[in-house]
């Protein structure tokens, strides 16, 4: 029995979110390989092109440049979009300080 | 826009030429026909990948913050698969040694040419050095431009 990459149920709902049928349960070992391989990927990815910024540390840039590799970010469709379509509003606050800043300039200016 | 599309045709002309040439040396490999639609598709799925090519290298470039493409990008790019990969790997490698050879001969003839025109006249010296600074770090950036071709 493999290791669960992420809990059962929440890739159930997930999954059932995003598929406009039925979806058995019988699925789940499959995702879960699936979904094994892609964080095994994603994470030799996310290092090679820290490495190819000549950094230790993985950053949002990278991160950006694997979703615009894989597709997801496109010159119509920036990564912010992205973050408005399907990120909950706690985390969109956390991505995009523009929209809840009010006036405030963030990051803040250095005097 | 009429320029602009004549160009392509252009390009896409030279890319079908090669791929056409390539084709039938692979299909003389294998003793199979392959039909000229074929060779037509592959053509044009030749050109809409290297669309494809040069919108990952400038994201590539940019995101190591460089404004010229190097191999380093281009074997990012070849990433996705361990064979091709390994082939370019080992393609480079040959090119920075090829280069190398190059860049040393060039030295050298640089190096003879200076020692004639300095026996010559010294009315060349202020040509020379316009043509020393051309020669050198310029070589480098169009050898950096042949890798990638």
């Amino acid at each position: 029995v493999s290791t669960r990459v992420l809990p059962k149920s929440y890739v159930m709902s997930v999954f059932k979110h995003f598929a406009k049928t039925k979806v058995s349960s019988d699925v789940y070992p499959v995702i879960n390989d699936i979904l094994q391989r892609y964080f095994d990927r994603l994470a030799e990815d996310l290092e090679a092109y820290s490495a190819h910024a000549k950094r230790k540390t993985i950053e949002v840039e990278d991160v950006e440049l694997l979703m615009r590799r894989q597709g997801f970010v496109t010159d119509s469709t920036p990564v912010t979009v992205l973050i408005e379509k399907f990120l909950p509003l706690e985390y969109r606050k956390l991505l995009i300080p523009v929209a809840t800043s009010g006036n405030n300039v963030v990051p803040h200016q250095r005097r | 826009m009429d320029e602009k599309e004549a160009y392509t045709q252009r390009l896409k002309a030279a890319v079908h030429y090669t791929v056409s040439k390539l084709c039938q040396s692979t299909a003389a490999d294998c003793e199979k026909e392959m039909s000229r639609q074929a060779m037509a598709a592959i053509a044009e799925t030749t050109f809409r990948q290297c669309e494809i090519f040069a919108k990952d290298l400038e994201a590539f470039a940019r995101h190591a913050r460089r404004h010229t493409i190097t191999v380093d990008d281009v074997k990012l790019l070849a990433r996705k698969s361990t064979a091709l990969s390994s082939h370019i790997q080992q393609k480079s490698e040959e090119m920075a040694i090829n280069n190398q050879e190059l860049r040393e001969k060039r030295k050298k003839n640089a190096a003879k040419r200076k020692s004639k025109e300095m026996e010559g006249n010294e009315e060349g010296e202020t040509d020379q050095i316009h043509l020393n600074t051309n020669s050198l770090p310029g070589t480098a950036s169009v050898d950096n431009c042949t890798d990638i071709t």
